[in-house]
């Protein structure tokens, strides 16, 4: 029983690096964005047993385009781009979008949290960066309302043109609003 | 002499049915066995499965509905010749099944008329030949015009 306790201490200790939360030792990912970008621009951690990071919306794209070209970390393929509505969470903003990368060239995952207000709801798109991000990026507008601002062709992907709401948001019925009844066709 | 018409013609059309599969779900997967040779739905004349409405007097509903693919299946039913017929197959075309959320319409027979509803999740081969059956009895009876 004490034995489980602590694994939980320890798992929240090392695991979220969170501001404020003491971090792990950086690993090879950690310490070349440090190197790149200072100490301070980036705060990571090693959640599921990959390095993650949580990174500033202002400066996404210089920092994407910085994870694809640096040939220590060439993470070439982005895996998938969702996101986290934390409604009700202890958390000052709302959404998180999380980039899953891995990279051929190391066999390495990496994952990129940026937290995105709900009273500003917009992020850079990294289309320019992997464009198999287009369909990624749409179905988190579609299904969260996140704008991607640079996306060419930001339009609901799963849900009808005109639906209008954004159904993974925690706060939206799971009955739905009365769309099922009152379509038009 | 009417009838007799009629009743020919009730005979020749029960027995060449030309069903119109929508397959969006789990459920078609049961319908194309239903097709295969174990269960040879070719025994009541209607293998000749087309994706192609306007061929087809059967319509057979197999699967969820969105609100989305709602107005395809729509416009796939407008498309079929009179007659025509329709089987709701399994529990989310006839009512939503489990699938009580948002998008999903909570059974065909708001936008399209059924004629047969198959329950199950997913109904066995049996229960969609039974259904068949059913057709094949309301199709004897209908009017040759
Ligand atoms: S009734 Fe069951 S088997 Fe049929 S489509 Fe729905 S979930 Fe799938």
């Amino acid at each position: 029983m004490g034995k489980a306790v602590d694994n939980q201490e320890e798992r929240q200790t090392e695991g979220v690096g969170r501001p404020g939360r003491p971090e792990p030792d950086p690993g090879i990912v950690t310490t070349r964005i440090r190197a790149r970008f200072g100490d301070t621009s980036v705060s990571t951690g090693n959640a599921v047993g990959c390095e993650s990071v949580i990174a500033e919306r202002d400066a996404l794209l210089p920092f994407m385009t910085f994870l694809r070209d640096d040939p220590e970390l060439a993470f070439d393929y982005l895996v998938d781009v969702t996101a986290v509505d934390r409604l009700r969470l202890d958390e000052e903003v709302r959404f998180a979008v999380v980039y899953q990368l891995y990279s051929h060239k190391h066999n390495r995952r990496f994952s990129v949290s940026v937290p995105v207000p709900e009273a500003d709801p917009r992020i850079g798109s990294v289309v320019s960066v992997w464009p198999g991000a287009n369909w990624l990026e749409r179905e988190v507008y579609d299904m969260y309302g996140i704008v991607f601002e640079g996306h060419p062709d930001l339009r609901r992907i799963l849900m009808p043109d005109d639906f209008g709401s954004y159904p993974l948001r925690k706060d939206y019925p799971l009955h739905g609003k009365g769309e099922r009844d009152n379509f038009v066709f | 002499m009417t009838t007799k018409v009629d009743a020919v013609v009730g005979w020749a059309r029960k027995n060449s049915l030309w069903p119109m599969p929508f397959g969006t779900a789990c459920c078609a997967i049961e319908l194309m066995a239903t097709l295969a040779s174990r269960f040879d739905l070719a025994r009541f004349g209607a293998e000749a499965i087309r994706f192609s409405p306007r061929q087809s007097d059967l319509l057979i509903v197999s699967g969820r509905v969105s609100i989305k693919m709602m107005p395809v299946l729509k416009k796939i039913y407008d498309q079929m010749p009179e007659p025509k017929w329709v089987i709701s197959m399994g529990a989310c075309a006839s009512s939503g099944g489990v699938f009580n959320t948002y998008t999903l319409v909570q059974g065909v027979d708001q936008y399209i008329p059924v004629d047969v509803y198959i329950p199950g999740c997913p109904p066995r081969p049996e229960n969609v030949i039974q259904a068949l059956m059913k057709i094949q009895e309301k199709v004897a009876q209908a009017k040759a015009n």
